[in-house]
């Protein structure tokens, strides 16, 4: 062409519902012109299972091995929410053993979170190492899921009244092994990617969250950490054992996808340290405090809401008892909810095409959760 | 400056060029899997009872109850066992947790690629008898979701039993109940092994629901005398509870009773519908629990109902028999009484064959029934045993039971080792004798309830086994001192029970006023006439009946003790109830 | 009441001065649970959220109490200064079931909105984006009322795969093979 700029035409793009840069099935419908955002709109739908309307029909001890398919890379959460509910309707005490045991649980799969995240941030920028590499090291971390589980990414571990088994024998000292190798490794991500300019070029400044309005938009998790807002469920409302545990709430201004990236690195050599801590402060004793017999387990009348910090951040859980042998509701409230929709959508105008999925992924955005 | 810096530092990972990688690599090595790893399942065939309780706690639908070649049902094992759709499976491994037998597990095998649907479907155990060695997932047995310990039941102390004939078992409150029942996981494995066939499973979750009437109407839909059942019954359902393979048994009986006793009177909750006459009549002979029973269900349909007892009161054995402070009289008089409600007659004193021939109750009744039970004792067949103070069991406790004075001295013993021998030695223990057991075989050998024992042995019953009597020796016609040799067990070679044989030489001698019979019962057909007897087929002392308890005398039935063999309270109630069938049959057709 | 309970019961006592309908209820450290006239929701969202500085919109829920043929609404409201939970329950009528918007006071409201509108017909007066979310063409009921079966539903529209006709349920298996009759006295009555 011949030099002039032209008015450009608005064009329509469907980004996904298969797409490498999002996590499941999700279709973002982008209004473009040139390479630039107008604007969006988020279609989800394509990973709806019902699962919060199939729990209205099992029973309660049925739910289980279901909510932790709401999420693939991090199931534990929704595990430890319900359980954690439950027990509150129920007032059922969990033995301390078994809360520093899911302490550790959450934090290791929280390590897997952030490897996965790591490697879709990366790979999302172009960057094809690293993905290889956190997947790779992952697997060590699932090799201990499979061991103390039974289970490599499903655990159905974490149940009412504590969990399903003791710590196997030497599960410490491969844990630590483990640990001891993912810092040497931090070393060789951080040259990789954090260090890289490459890197720092594409996420500085882009995707920023105003920080002023991020919590009136409901941001939660690193992201809101990201804007410098030292809001961590850990922290705020200490569930299991974490106010027993050293650490501090990670936070860095910004708002751009760089801060939250930092935030996260951060938080995962403190995930490091409260793994060491936890199986260092770790009393002996019992690991479940039984309930009733599951085919007649009937919880008293009422509800609660609990929360846990996600990888992601707030991951929440109504559940509601009418007595019975099931659940009357359990609404599932994960961070891309949020994220995903309406922040998405709010964000996208101006937005470089190429910036989509990797700005998409800096905010954790995981289809599964929004449709449950 | 820190750019440059970045924009070199990640051909540091061009080291990684030089290095071994960390996958697995050809030829395929493999990988060790966790001990705990939840793949594929085994299923122990022989182990498993198949309650379908793996069946039912899948969400996942994927477990399928099937009939199997070469399992049969038995009582306490439905025949059927499970078959996972491995299409539908999710490994949650919730089945294994709640397997009562602990015979179901995951293995560590997990690849299965197939395009054809029924390539999936897996019976643990029967496809797959080779992953016996690669069971990986099982049953803990300390973190477990089902509850292995029954809520203990509360008990007069020993010291204070012996004072009175006060009740012995004081019964769950309605908490402990609940919690009881809530156990039960419903696999109804316990109504093969009932006599009567009860629907057990509807009634303890009804008690779980905290709705006790609903449990009284299951209760009373098959068995007329649940209170009686409750207090008393052998439980045979609860030898093959599922939850009796690793732990406690549900309380069935405890359970049954804990209804029953929450209802002064059952007709206001059951309500029972009373059919019009029919216009037939129904003489029954013997109040025992089957003659009883019998009247209970025909008089419902609609029969005119007789029942015609020689004791002062209804209950058979049940009454004569049975100690008070295991059956309280109150109890059973609440039961007849609710008989009477629905407009069974009964007549007491009146013995067959002594008041009223057999041969004018034939002819004025369209049918009779007949539940005698056993009530002439063996005698042991000993020198001596004709001498003054030289009693028997069952006369002995109906002459207690029916109120009357038996002088016992201070030291009885008591010989056998069946539940008749342990009732005697702990009623003369509350008329305050010193008592002694004398059993051939061993404790284990005994066929009284292990309760029974313990409560006997509670209460300062002192119990001698392997001791066979040998000699009554008596002074001026009255006993005084029992002679005795202990035995040593020989083994059968057919693989029997062991089988006692005296010690030559190793002789023993007690003091007593008083010794009990206790070795067994048959039955006194003295009223049949000779004709009777040609036309009553009695095969060793048992009237032959068929499926509906019909005898060789066409208008005559027959249940209870002196038909069946199992000889207890329940039996002789599902004698009755199906008798009540047959009659049904003969007489209306 | 202890101590600890101090900033809750100080909250409840503020919202009762201004809302006096208001059924609070102290659940626990943290955790408020307010019941609510389904018409009070607008101005008491917008009292809690700027004069109380619940700035958190965590959740809306909505709980189908068909057998009081209402549905509850439940706004889950979260003060990270406070920490504190606020649940605010209003009911409104099953059979027409609407409710005022509250997305004025919060943007992501709109997703929870068009969710619970798609999921149990509850109609938002005042959200322009009701449209379909999750669910596409959906013919039936709402599938999140509890009239809605799932097991129904899908035996009406799928099919089942073949190959495992020859189950059989335990307990009949039992009483057919004892010749045992289970009445059924729930039928009975009716
Ligand atoms: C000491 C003892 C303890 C027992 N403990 C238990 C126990 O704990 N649990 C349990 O389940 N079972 C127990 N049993 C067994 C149980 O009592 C009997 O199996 C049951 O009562 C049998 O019922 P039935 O109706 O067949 O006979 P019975 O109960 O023996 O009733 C027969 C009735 O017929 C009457 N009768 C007999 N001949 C005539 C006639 N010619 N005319 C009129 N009436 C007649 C008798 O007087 C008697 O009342 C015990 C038995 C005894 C002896
Ligand atoms: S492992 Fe879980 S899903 Fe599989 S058959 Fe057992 S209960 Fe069902």
């Amino acid at each position: 062409m011949s030099g002039i700029i032209k008015q450009e035409k608005e064009t329509t793009l469907y980004l996904g519902p298969q797409h490498p840069g999002i996590t499941g099935n999700m279709m973002i419908e982008l209004k473009v012109t040139g390479d630039t955002v107008q604007r969006g709109k988020t279609h989800v739908g394509y990973l709806h299972r019902g699962f919060e309307k199939l729990m209205e029909e099992r029973l309660w001890m049925q739910c289980f091995p279901i909510v932790c398919r709401i999420c693939v890379p991090e199931p534990d959460p929704n595990e430890e929410n319900l359980a954690r509910a439950i027990e509150e309707i129920e007032g059922r005490e969990v033995p301390e053993r078994a809360q520093y045991i899911r302490v550790l649980v959450l934090e290791l799969s929280r390590l897997t979170a952030y490897l996965l995240w790591m490697g879709g941030q990366a790979g999302s920028a172009g960057l094809y190492t690293m993905p290889q590499w956190t997947v790779g090291d992952r697997d060590y971390i699932l090799d201990l899921f499979e061991e103390l589980t039974g289970g490599r990414v499903y655990h159905m571990y974490i149940w009412a009244g504590g969990v399903r088994r003791d710590l196997p024998e030497g599960f410490k000292g491969r844990v630590l092994k483990v640990m001891d190798y993912l810092e040497e490794r931090l070393l060789e991500y951080d040259r990789l990617l954090f260090e890289n300019a490459i890197f720092q070029k594409r996420a500085i400044g882009v995707g920023v969250i105003d920080k002023e309005k991020a919590m009136e938009w409901g941001v939660v998790g690193p992201p809101l950490r990201g804007c410098g807002i030292a809001h961590d469920v850990r922290r705020d409302e200490p569930y299991e054992v974490y106010d027993k545990l050293e650490w501090e709430v990670i936070s860095k201004d910004g708002g751009d996808v760089c801060s939250r990236a930092y935030v996260r690195r951060k938080e995962i050599d403190q995930s490091i340290s409260m793994v060491r801590q936890v199986l260092d402060k770790m009393p002996s004793g019992p690991v479940y405090n039984p309930g009733p017999n599951p085919l007649k387990w009937k919880l008293p009348v009422g509800d609660s809401y609990v929360r846990t910090e996600s990888a992601r951040g707030e991951f929440g859980y109504y559940v509601v008892s009418d007595g019975s042998l099931r659940p009357r509701r359990v609404h599932v409230r994960g961070p891309a909810y949020v994220h995903g929709v309406s922040l998405l959508e709010r964000m996208l105008p101006g937005m470089n095409i190429a910036d989509v999925s990797f700005i998409m992924n800096s905010l954790g955005t995981c289809p599964p959760e929004i449709e449950r | 400056m820190g750019k440059i810096k970045g924009t070199l530092l990640p051909f540091s990972a061009l080291k990684y060029l030089g290095k071994k990688p960390h996958t697995v690599r050809y030829p395929l090595e493999t990988k060790k899997i966790a001990d705990r790893y939840r793949g594929f399942h085994y299923n122990d065939i022989d182990e498993c009872i198949g309650c379908g309780t793996c069946s039912t706690i899948c969400q996942n639908d994927a477990i399928d109850m099937i009939k199997i070649d070469g399992i049969e049902s038995k009582k306490g094992d439905s025949g059927l066992r499970p078959r996972v759709d491995n299409g539908r499976c999710c490994w949650c491994a919730l089945c294994i947790e709640m397997c009562p037998t602990g015979s179901l597990s995951l293995t560590d095998k997990f690849i299965l690629t197939s395009s054809n649907p029924d390539d999936y479907l897996l019976v643990p155990g029967v496809d797959n008898p080779e992953a016996k060695d690669n069971i990986s997932f099982v049953k803990d047995n300390d973190i477990t979701l089902l509850n292995f310990n029954r809520v203990p039941m509360r008990e007069l102390e020993g010291s204070e039993r012996i004072k009175s004939f006060a009740e012995v078992v004081l019964g769950y409150v309605q908490e402990e109940a609940r919690q009881e029942a809530i156990r039960c996981i419903d696999c109804a494995l316990c109504v093969t092994a009932c006599p009567a066939h009860m629907h057990i499973p509807e009634y303890i979750a009804a008690i779980a629901d905290a709705d006790d009437k609903l449990a009284l109407k299951y209760i009373y839909d098959n068995n007329p005398l649940p209170e009686m059942c409750g207090k008393v019954c052998t439980r045979q359902c609860e030898t093959v509870c599922a939850m009796a393979h690793k732990g406690d048994a549900i309380a069935i009986r405890w359970l049954k009773r804990y209804a029953t006793e929450q209802f002064p009177d059952p007709s206001i909750v059951l309500e029972p519908k009373i059919s019009d006459p029919n216009g037939k009549t129904v003489g029954i002979i013997g109040g025992g629990p089957a003659g009883l029973s019998a009247g209970y269900f025909l008089a419902l349909r609609g029969f005119d109902v007789t029942i015609y007892e020689a004791l002062p009161k209804m209950g058979g054995m049940t009454f004569a028999g049975i100690p008070k402070y295991r059956f309280p009289e109150d109890s059973l008089d609440k039961q007849i009484d609710y008989m009477k409600k629905i407009g069974v007659k009964m007549i007491n004193n009146i013995r067959v064959g002594k008041d009223i021939s057999f041969a004018e109750i034939k002819e004025k009744y369209n049918a009779i029934f007949m539940g005698i039970g056993f009530h002439v004792p063996y005698t042991i067949g000993l020198d001596g045993e004709n001498l003054n103070g030289s009693i028997q069991a069952i006369d002995f406790l109906r002459e207690i039971n029916i109120g009357n004075k038996v002088d016992v001295g201070k030291k009885v013993v008591v010989i056998g080792g069946g539940n008749v021998a342990i009732d005697a030695a702990r009623v003369a223990r509350r008329i305050g004798a010193k008592v002694t057991i004398l059993y051939r075989r061993r404790v284990e050998d005994m066929p009284a309830d292990w309760e029974e024992i313990e409560g006997a042995e509670d209460e300062g019953v002192n119990i001698i086994t392997q001791g066979i009597p040998l000699e009554i020796i008596g002074k001026n016609g009255k006993v005084k001192t029992i002679k005795y040799g202990m035995a040593e067990m020989i083994p059968d070679p057919k693989g029997g029970r062991p089988r006692p044989k005296l010690i030559e030489g190793d002789e023993h001698i007690l003091e007593v006023d008083t010794i009990i019979g206790a070795i067994g019962q048959e039955a006194d057909y003295s009223f049949l006439t000779e004709e009777d007897t040609k036309e009553l087929e009695i095969e060793r002392g048992r009237v032959v009946v068929n499926e509906f308890k019909q005898t060789s005398m066409k208008n005559v039935f027959a249940g209870g003790d002196n038909v069946n063999r199992t000889m207890d309270a329940i039996s002789a109630i599902a004698d009755g109830v199906k008798a009540v069938e047959g009659i049904e049959k003969f007489l209306l057709g | 009441m202890s101590d600890e309970l101090k900033q809750e019961q100080e909250i409840a006592r503020i919202i009762h001065t201004t809302f006096k309908t208001a059924e609070v209820d102290i659940k626990r450290a943290g955790r408020l649970s307010i019941k609510l006239r389904s018409d009070l929701l607008p101005p008491f969202i917008s009292y809690l959220r700027d004069y109380l500085q619940f700035k958190h919109l965590v959740l809306i829920s909505c709980v189908d109490w068909i057998e009081d043929n209402e549905f509850e609404l439940v706004y889950h409201v979260y003060s990270y200064e406070k920490k504190i939970h606020v649940m605010i329950k209003v009911r409104i009528d099953r059979e027409n079931p609407k409710m005022q918007t509250i997305l004025p006071f919060w943007d992501h409201a709109g997703t929870y909105e068009r969710e619970i509108h798609e999921m149990n017909g509850v109609f938002f007066e005042g959200n322009p984006d009701l449209g379909e979310f999750i669910l596409e063409d959906w013919d039936n009921i709402p599938p999140m009322r509890r009239d809605f079966n799932t097991v129904k539903y899908v035996n009406e529209v799928y099919e089942w795969r073949k190959g495992r006709e020859d189950k059989q349920d335990v307990r009949e298996t039992i009483s057919k093979e004892y010749g045992e009759i289970i009445p059924d006295f729930d039928s009975e009555e009716k």
